[in-house]
Parts: structure tokens; C-alpha cells; sequence
């Protein structure tokens, strides 16, 4: 499945892993409100890992199979999340 | 040609071959053994006002050196996999070897940073930030090791030269599993370090 993606592409790739990492690592140093940072973060490691999964784990390319493989236990996270959210909610 | 060699088996029916489907099935369960972690280690956190934290214990720069690191490996391995399906020999063993050699610098780095908290006594008993820190990272780096000795394994694999495009599927497996263990680490990192 490689042949999708050029060794140029992969360093492209490394590149912007690098570069979201340090911006990550800044932000959190930033005189900024926590859930700013929180965010921000969180939403900059998503990116590095869709990038990770999409082009080095080749999914984008890859068997629609896998993809639901890999989304499978997202979906169960989202289900407990969903279930201890909605338990606290409803906590008096 | 070894089973270990082995070429990628087709599947009955889902066009996707069986030891391909095997591995993501295997990360689908990985990827709820950490979150089973991790969320443990943010409902604590959440939970409690008082929350410790690292108290100054931790380097953002080494953990964060140390996380570029990891991601320096999985491009080496991603084009160890490009090299073997281009029987690109010389490419594929100095991609190897440097992935092997990255993981274990990970390792290393890891160990000093371990070294560090037991010389100030800091352990996993020390309160529960520091028994979320020891589990999580202590779990990512056993799954670090592992990788690292299966990527040492195909680099004496292709030093040999038995692997070509036909024989070296499983460089690719291994690299759906070392990528996993940087996926993982990509949020361990901020949750612990940053955050």
C-alpha cells in the first residue's frame, strides 16, 4: 500500500508532525486559560495522530475493512463516555 | 521460507489478507486497553481539586525530545516499508537499523527519566499522579520494548536478506504496531507532561 505515498511525502508528513509537536509544547507554556490549552492541545494530538493513521498506517488507501476495524473501538469509547457523562449529569 | 517469512495470507472473502486483519483487530483491543488508562487517569484528575501533579519532577523538553524522537522512528519505519516493497535493500536495513536505534534511545531517555524520580524517591506509591505517571508510561514503554525487539528481529531478517517484496509482509505488520505505540504516546505525552 505504500506505493500510494512518495518518500517525499512521508518526510512531508514527519515534517508537519514536527512542527504540530513543538507548536503543542509551546501552547502549553502560553499565559492562556486552561480549557484554551486543553483544547488546543488535545485538538493538535488528534491531527498528529489522524496524520499517523491516514498516511503511515495507510488506512486513507487501505480496505474499507480496516476502517471500520480501527473505528470500531471509537465507537465503544464514545458509548462509555457517553454513559459516564450522562451518569454525572443525572447525579444530584 | 519460514513462517516468519510469510507473505501476506489471503482472507475468505473480506479482500482484506488475514494477518493484515489480525494486526488491526489486535490494535482495536490496544486501543481500549489504554483508553481504559487514560480515562481512568482523567476521571481521577477531574475528580479531584486537589490534584498533585508533577510538583517540577517533570522536563517538558526531554519529554518532549523524547516524543519527537518517536516520531523520527515512525517515519524510518514507514520507509523501511516502502523499501521492502521496492526491494530497495540497502534502504530497507539502514531504516530498520535507525528505527531499532530511535525506540531504543526512547527507552533510554525513559530510563533516565525514571532514574531521576527514584533518586528524589518518587515512585508509584509516592500519590496518585505519580501512580497514573509509572502505569501509563510503564505500559507504553513495555509496548515500546516489544516493537523495538520485533523491528531488531526483521533487521537480522533482512541483514540476512530474506526479506523481499514477496517474503517482507511482515515489515509492514510490524510497522501498523509501532506506529500504534506513537499514536498512544502522542497523547500520553500532553496528558502527563503539559497539561
Amino acid at each position: 500500500m505504500s506505493a500510494h505515498v512518495s518518500t517525499r511525502q512521508y518526510v512531508q508528513i514527519w515534517v508537519a508532525l514536527a512542527v504540530l509537536l513543538f507548536l503543542g509544547a509551546a501552547m502549553s507554556q502560553f499565559p492562556l486559560a486552561k480549557p484554551t490549552i486543553v483544547v488546543g492541545v488535545l485538538t493538535l494530538s488528534t491531527i498528529k495522530a489522524a496524520l499517523v493513521v491516514l498516511y503511515y498506517m495507510h488506512l486513507k488507501f487501505d480496505h474499507r475493512w480496516l476502517a471500520i476495524v480501527a473505528a470500531f473501538p471509537l465507537v465503544i469509547i464514545a458509548l462509555a463516555v457517553g454513559i459516564v457523562l450522562s451518569a454525572s449529569l443525572v447525579r444530584f | 521460507m519460514s513462517t516468519a517469512d510469510a507473505i501476506s495470507i489471503d482472507s475468505g472473502g473480506t479482500g482484506v489478507p488475514s494477518n493484515k486483519l489480525g494486526v488491526w483487530l489486535f490494535l482495536a483491543s490496544e486501543v481500549m486497553f489504554f483508553t481504559v488508562f487514560i480515562a481512568a487517569y482523567i476521571v481521577l484528575r477531574a475528580s479531584n481539586p486537589a490534584w498533585p501533579g508533577p510538583e517540577g519532577h517533570l522536563s517538558v523538553p526531554l519529554g518532549t525530545l523524547n516524543t519527537f524522537v518517536l516520531l523520527c522512528s515512525s517515519m524510518t519505519m514507514v520507509l523501511a516499508h516502502a523499501a521492502v516493497a521496492r526491494d530497495d535493500q540497502r534502504a530497507l536495513r539502514l531504516n530498520l537499523l535507525l528505527t531499532v536505534v530511535l525506540g531504543a534511545t526512547f527507552l533510554g531517555v525513559k530510563g533516565y527519566e525514571y532514574s531521576l524520580k527514584f533518586e528524589h524517591g518518587i515512585g508509584p506509591a509516592t500519590n496518585i499522579f505519580w501512580s497514573c505517571y509509572f502505569t501509563l508510561t510503564g505500559f507504553h514503554a513495555l509496548h515500546v520494548l516489544a516493537g523495538v525487539l520485533t523491528n531488531l528481529w526483521f533487521l537480522m531478517r533482512a541483514m540476512q536478506g530474506r526479506l523481499n517484496p514477496r517474503t517482507g509482509y511482515g515489515v509492514e505488520l510490524a510497522g501498523l504496531y509501532w506506529h500504534f505505540v506513537d499514536i498512544v504516546w502522542l497523547f500520553v505525552f500532553p496528558l502527563i507532561y503539559l497539561l
